[in-house]
């Protein structure tokens, strides 16, 4: 019996990682774009976790990481199970998971600060358990933690200014998993590519989401603008001629593996969230840029060698919609890209990646930032917030999370939380969690 | 916990693969004269309307610095500036200088730990900000004004464009505790943060012969250290005061002509017989500040998105992201006498070439675009100032008066903008 036993128990252990090897290689981009060396979540997901910033006059105006029951077999579902004030409004905006996906790193736009959340021990009700405060210091003067991508056990951190000038030039920051600094590796600039090949006409040294392909040792940077900028009411800013000229207008391909610049391309106007192909057939990433409206093709062509690829405009690039976060479907087929200024989601056909169609559209809110998808594509939520002094004023001015299902022909919308109402503030970046990725396994 | 020691021959092949490797960096970073990365952004814009626009960016790590002997200037003024006035209850000495060098680099002085007084008076960018119209403050907070340049602020006692203080020794606690600059909740608050910073231990009571940290001496360091920002001796200064027939070109000549004559400039930027300092520190109304409170917008602004590509965006668009409009009316906002409406400070104009944007709102990029605005009359109000008229220059008059201006850039500005670079920055260890 008892060999019989061990030898179910074995075969059960088998079976069940089996299981979940294939249903990790399966799952891979969405959850909006996760690196696909990480365990993803197959199934329902039970939590989302949303980076919300403090507003004046809201709540206790603080930033918060506000967790939120997606499960709709709970009796919660829909609603807010915990808020974790953090202290001072620090411009929260984008979040990396450890590749173990116990941890969650919250990068701030304005202080530099990264705050680190334990999300296994409870997900509904995570917990601070560290606070990065000398980044800048650390980093040699690198302002504005944005993107934080884990590269085994460590973590990757793109900056979008610095402590000099509050100008765009800036660096990728690499830090352990437990909070200490690395190393700080420039973006080229004309006086010091590194060696890299300035295709076209710009090398602006700017900087802003970072992704990678490492089948292919390949690791990819985008350009935003600089503290200034992105800190400044936004009416100000399109009113500021000198400020309009701070805009990144450059994608840099690194080599993965010593964070070497390789490649940089002219992509005007601001290109900002980089999203990698999901199939090892597939090597090519997307990336739009948000001033010009246009979508890029970053790809291999057939000597191996990466190229940028205008592809397609994002609505009427006339009347700036600015396309500002988008998610690829697991099966590379479909694109989702919200845009701020008209509220709208537009899905796009991109199975011939450089020729996309778009197929749908729908009205989001006044004002639409973040999507982000389940693995399998059914489930989509927005948040609302873009920055805090972007975000449009008066009645326009609606925070929220909005759930939906896509049945392969409409969204639907499941439920919406009012982050003012609630009196939270403006929700930004999601994270998936489920009570299944920390049991068992 | 176990460490693996490694053989001492691998620990020498390591360090001499640190060392090669830093010389190779040093190799690899490209030559850059100490013009470029001290005169303007090193993120330089210059043509990006065009789409002929190509980059020209430098490191930052290029911003090396190296500490100057400050004291000299006050010493021995440059050639074209009067004696530099020094407060007798503030007799400026090298460990003052260096202390408010320090502390006005350092980020930690304001509430969130981001904001310093070089954030907005950026060395290389003359000491005011190149990239924004108007200034940005904590959190992103708007500020109405562009921020003036600190060069040669130790001859001025009306400070700011309005006037609104006296000494440099007061001033520097308008920004510490103005809610939208470095957002500081009070006086006390900045003096004990600083008596709790480790880096700071023992340099007040050397500076000021035992005095701690308080609302007198944080504000004598920083002035102390303002007031050498002093530049002079430039080509102008050498034709003009220094009797130099080559110093200047033909052009910059005709220039100063018409400065002082057709275009009438001189009447508010002052030319004395032994010193210049372009200003008569008054206030005036040139129609800009009228204009934008109560003259009426257009239903579109043009907006570049990309180098060489503009469109134009709907007003109300911009508006449905836009905070509204705060009101500036100048230099009655001191006096509130309504004829100092819409007034402004006539600003210096030595090293005019390095501080654009020009006027108080910083709505003018290129000096170009200033003479441009004087040549038409500027904008007619019913308080504009009886000095601004319509002046009849061609363009090439205007070039030359360009020209002119740009000869008034001072000879020690690498040294200053390097002493500046040699400051640490202060940001939370």
């Amino acid at each position: 019996m008892n060999t019989l036993k061990q030898k179910l128990n074995v075969a059960a252990i088998i079976l069940f990682a089996g299981f979940f090897v294939l249903a990790a290689n399966s799952a891979w981009a969405n959850e909006t774009g996760l690196p696909q060396n990480m365990t993803k979540i197959t199934g329902q997901e039970d939590f989302i976790h949303i980076w919300t910033l403090g507003a004046e006059g809201i709540g206790d105006e603080q930033d918060k990481l506000v967790t939120v029951d997606v499960n709709p077999n709970s009796a919660k579902y829909g609603k807010v199970v915990s808020s974790v004030s953090v202290g001072g409004r620090n411009e929260a905006h984008h979040m990396g998971l450890t590749l173990d996906r116990r941890y969650l790193w919250g990068a701030t736009l304005d202080t530099s600060k990264i705050f680190i959340f334990d999300i296994h021990t409870n997900p509904a009700h995570p917990k601070l358990v560290k606070t990065i405060t000398d980044f800048t210091a650390k980093s040699g003067g690198v302002v504005g933690t944005h993107t934080v991508m884990p590269v085994k056990d460590h973590m990757l951190i793109t900056g979008l200014s610095n402590n000099r000038d509050h100008g765009g030039r800036s660096a990728v920051v690499e830090y352990t998993n437990d909070g200490k600094y690395v190393a700080t590796y420039w973006m080229p600039t004309d006086d010091n590519l590194q060696g890299a090949q300035k295709t076209g006409k710009y090398a602006d040294g700017y900087n802003y989401d970072v992704r990678a392909l490492p089948r292919l040792d390949a690791m990819f940077t985008s350009s935003f603008t600089g503290w200034s900028n992105y800190m400044m009411d936004f009416g100000k800013m399109l009113n500021d001629e000198q400020a309009m000229k701070r805009f990144g207008n450059t994608f840099v391909v690194w080599r993965l593996s010593d964070r070497k610049p390789l490649k940089i391309f002219d992509v005007p106007g601001a290109p900002l969230e980089i999203r990698v192909a999901i199939n090892p057939k597939n090597d090519y990433c997307f990336t739009a840029a948000t001033l010009t409206s246009k979508l890029w093709l970053i790809y291999r062509d057939k000597q191996n060698a990466w190229q940028a690829k205008e592809v397609g405009d994002i609505g009427d690039p006339s009347k700036v919609p600015l396309p500002v976060a988008f998610t690829i479907s697991s099966d590379d087929r479909l694109l989702w890209v919200t845009t701020f200024m008209d509220g709208m989601v537009r899905a796009f056909n991109i199975a011939d990646p450089f020729h996309p169609v778009q197929i749908y559209e729908k009205h989001i809110g006044s004002q639409v930032n973040m999507v982000s998808t389940s693995w399998d594509g059914k489930r989509l939520y927005f948040t609302s917030s873009l920055l805090s002094k972007w975000d449009k004023k008066g009645r326009d001015n609606e925070q929220y999370i909005k759930s939906f299902e896509w049945d392969g022909k409409e969204l639907k919308e499941r439920f919406v939380i009012d982050f003012t109402k609630e009196k939270l503030g403006r929700p930004h970046e999601m994270k998936f969690s489920a009570n299944t990725l920390y049991t068992k396994l | 916990m176990t460490f693996i020691q490694k053989p001492r021959g691998a620990l020498r092949l390591s360090v001499a693969i640190c060392a090669f490797l830093i010389f190779m960096t040093t190799l690899l970073i490209g030559h850059v004269s100490g013009s470029e990365v001290t005169r303007g952004p090193g993120d330089v814009k210059t043509g990006y309307e065009s789409t002929g626009y190509e980059t020209r960016s430098i490191s930052v790590l290029q911003r090396t610095g190296k500490a100057a002997d400050l004291l000299r200037v006050i010493q021995s003024p440059p050639l074209g500036l009067p004696p530099i006035p020094v407060p007798k209850d503030n007799p400026i000495t090298r460990k003052k200088v260096q202390l408010g060098r320090k502390l006005f680099f350092d980020r930690r002085l304001s509430l969130n730990e981001t904001m310093s007084c070089a954030m907005c008076h950026i060395p290389e960018q003359g000491f005011t900000n190149n990239e924004l119209n108007t200034a940005v403050g904590i959190e992103g907070r708007t500020v109405r004004r562009n921020a003036p340049t600190i060069y040669n602020v130790a001859f001025f006692s009306n400070i700011f464009h309005d006037g609104r203080d006296t000494r440099l020794e007061f001033q520097i606690w308008q920004p510490m505790l103005a809610f939208n600059e470095m957002g500081n909740p009070s006086i006390g608050y900045v003096v004990e943060k600083i008596r709790g910073l480790p880096d700071y231990k023992g340099l007040f009571e050397s500076a000021f012969a035992g005095r701690e940290p308080g609302i007198e001496t944080i504000g004598m360091a920083i002035a102390s250290y303002e007031r050498t920002i002093v530049s002079g001796n430039s080509p102008f200064d050498r034709w003009y005061f220094g009797k130099n027939e080559s110093a200047l070109t033909e052009a910059a000549k005709r220039g100063f002509n018409l400065f002082n004559e057709k275009a009438g400039c001189s009447v508010c930027h002052l030319i004395q017989n032994d010193h210049a300092l372009f200003t008569d520190d008054a206030f005036h109304n040139t129609g800009l500040g009228w204009k934008f409170s109560v003259g009426q917008s257009g239903a579109a602004v043009p907006v570049q998105i990309a180098p060489g590509v503009k469109i134009l965006v709907p007003k109300k668009v911009i508006d449905s992201v836009a905070e509204p409009d705060p009101s500036d009316l100048g230099r009655y906002e001191v006096t509130q006498d309504p004829v100092d409406r819409w007034r402004y400070k006539t600003p210096t104009l030595r090293n005019v070439a390095l501080t654009a944007p020009y006027m108080h709102n910083g709505v003018f990029g290129t000096l170009k675009e200033v003479l441009s605005f004087y040549n038409q009359g500027g904008i007619s109000n019913p308080q504009l100032d009886p000095s601004i008229r319509p002046l009849g220059l061609t363009d090439k008059e205007m070039e030359d008066i360009v020209v002119f201006l740009e000869s008034l850039t001072g000879d020690n500005v690498e040294t200053l903008v390097r002493d500046a670079f040699a400051a640490p920055i202060g940001d939370r260890h």
